[in-house]
């Protein structure tokens, strides 16, 4: 868990940070069975079979919007991607304002 | 013994997994740390958790993950050889409280038995909500990709 969330905390690929979100759920998921397990109960594993099945929907649906950034974009990086933004931004603006002059024109 | 080195062997490779540039590197690390993951089910008598694991965990997601890196950026520029081994020294000084240290359990006088069928059994509802959380999020993720590609013949 410490491990993902060095990585969830340094990593600016969204893959690694999807990697790193993956570890931290496996390691929940590990201390659920590994306690039921000691303790001679089978309730953790029930556990560990929902929580599973649901983080791997997750994790294909964040996957899904992985390939759809990239290809729109060309890049993964969260850095990048925040800047792009920034750059839309200002460019749409630019475009509200100069509707503005030409509708005043 | 096998426990201890599964211990560090899990540790390793899931540092790995986060540390290594390469997506195919990080994958195959991943993929090491599932498969190690179930070995410890399976030697911990969680047999049918092994098996789910392996099953979902290594196949499914190592192709899902693949997938993703055929689309995503390639790493610019190798890092040298020593980086690598003062990462994996750094992933086998993280192991060490798993092997020396080790949490010991409570046995508390009411502890009872409960097998896995029941404990499924007791969890149906639980169980019938996740599912159609699950179900609902594979319809979003299908909607999302199709209107991305609606945005793109656009």
């Amino acid at each position: 868990m410490a491990i993902g969330i060095y990585g969830l905390l340094t990593k600016h690929n969204l893959l690694k940070v999807l990697i790193s979100v993956e570890l931290i759920a496996m390691a929940a998921s590990m201390n659920f069975v590994l306690l039921a397990s000691a303790m001679n109960k089978a309730l953790g594993e029930a556990f560990l079979m929902l929580a599973f099945s649901t983080d791997t929907c997750v994790t294909g649906i964040i996957l899904a919007l992985l390939v759809i950034v990239s290809k729109k974009y060309g890049t993964c990086d969260i850095r990048k991607l925040a800047k792009l933004e920034q750059y839309r931004a200002i460019e749409n603006e630019a475009k509200g304002d100069n509707k503005i002059i030409e509708d005043d024109v | 013994m096998i426990l201890e080195l599964l211990a560090v062997g899990l540790v390793v490779s899931a540092f790995l997994a986060v540390y290594l540039d390469g997506a195919v590197y990080s994958v195959a690390s991943l993929t090491c740390t599932f498969a190690l993951t179930a070995i410890l089910y399976s030697l911990n008598d969680a047999t049918f958790v092994a098996v789910f694991q392996l099953a979902i965990g290594v196949g499914t997601l190592a192709v899902l993950f693949l997938s993703g890196e055929m689309l995503s950026e390639k790493p610019s520029g190798k890092k040298p050889l020593k980086n690598a081994f003062l990462a994996i020294a750094a992933a086998l000084l993280l192991s060490v409280p798993s092997v020396f240290f080790s949490v010991g359990t409570i046995q508390t006088g009411a502890s009872s038995e409960v097998s896995f069928p029941k404990a499924l059994w007791n969890l149906r509802a639980i169980d019938v909500v996740l599912q159609g959380l699950v179900v609902m999020t594979v319809a979003l993720g299908i909607t999302i990709v199709l209107y991305g590609k609606k945005e793109g013949e656009a």
